[in-house]
């Protein structure tokens, strides 16, 4: 009885994970500019993998390799906002006609 | 009946997650600019991290949440790398004098703009 439980909630949680990821990939299709991509694409790296985890915690019960998944997302979270920022610095670097896709500071934003 | 309904439940997931990295395949031989395909590739990263895990609930198996988390500090270190090699890259050509990394059609239609 119990692991049905755990599988109702986990497969919810999981369920809920792939929606965000699914969300995620069609906003990557659907925006025309990097930046704007970079915006989904970085919602399903953090909110659609800290919800399938979850689940998968919730279904694999409680012993050490709970605690693994949950080392998994503490390091998603720390590292998926430091490749963005490093993308979007990549993207700022190279494009010479920044100013005709998006707002641009007259002092660069320094 | 319980065996049943996880491992094809699992499965299931499993199966999205396989179309949603081809998809990002697809959005990567697509993506017009360099920077489109750095965040496809991070994504493919994200979710290959995901199906591992995901498979590491289908088998069973608690060593494969150490490949996991040795994965996901491997797609991070790329991403880190490609950045600060393209990056660099650009700066060399640009103190040479030579054009920038785009292509030579975009640079063309910008100039028609």
């Amino acid at each position: 009885m119990m692991a049905w439980v755990q599988l109702v909630i986990g497969g919810a949680f999981i369920v809920i994970g792939l929606l965000t990821l699914c969300v995620a990939v069609f906003g990557v299709f659907r925006f025309h500019y990097v930046l704007n991509r970079m915006h989904s694409a970085a919602m399903g790296d953090s909110l659609g993998i800290l919800f399938i985890i979850f689940g998968l915690m919730i279904l694999s019960g409680f012993h050490l390799s709970t605690l693994k998944l949950a080392l998994i997302i503490v390091f998603f979270w720390l590292a998926g906002p430091v490749s963005s920022h490093m993308i979007c610095k990549l993207e700022v670097l190279i494009n010479e006609n920044l100013k005709e896709e998006c707002e641009v500071p007259e002092d660069g934003g320094f | 009946m319980y065996g049943v309904v996880y491992h094809g439940f699992l499965l299931t997931c499993m199966l999205v997650i396989g179309a949603l990295i081809l998809l990002c395949l697809i959005r990567a031989v697509l993506g017009p600019r360099l920077t489109d395909r750095v965040v496809a590739v991070n994504m493919i990263g994200t979710m290959t991290i995901v199906e591992i895990a995901l498979f590491a609930l289908y088998l069973r198996e608690s060593y494969l949440f150490d490949v996991c988390l040795i994965y996901a500090m491997i797609s991070f270190l790329a991403v880190v790398v490609l950045t600060k090699i393209y990056g660099g890259a650009y700066q060399e050509r640009k103190i040479k004098g030579t054009s920038h990394l785009e292509y030579e059609e975009e640079d063309k239609e910008v100039e028609d703009l």
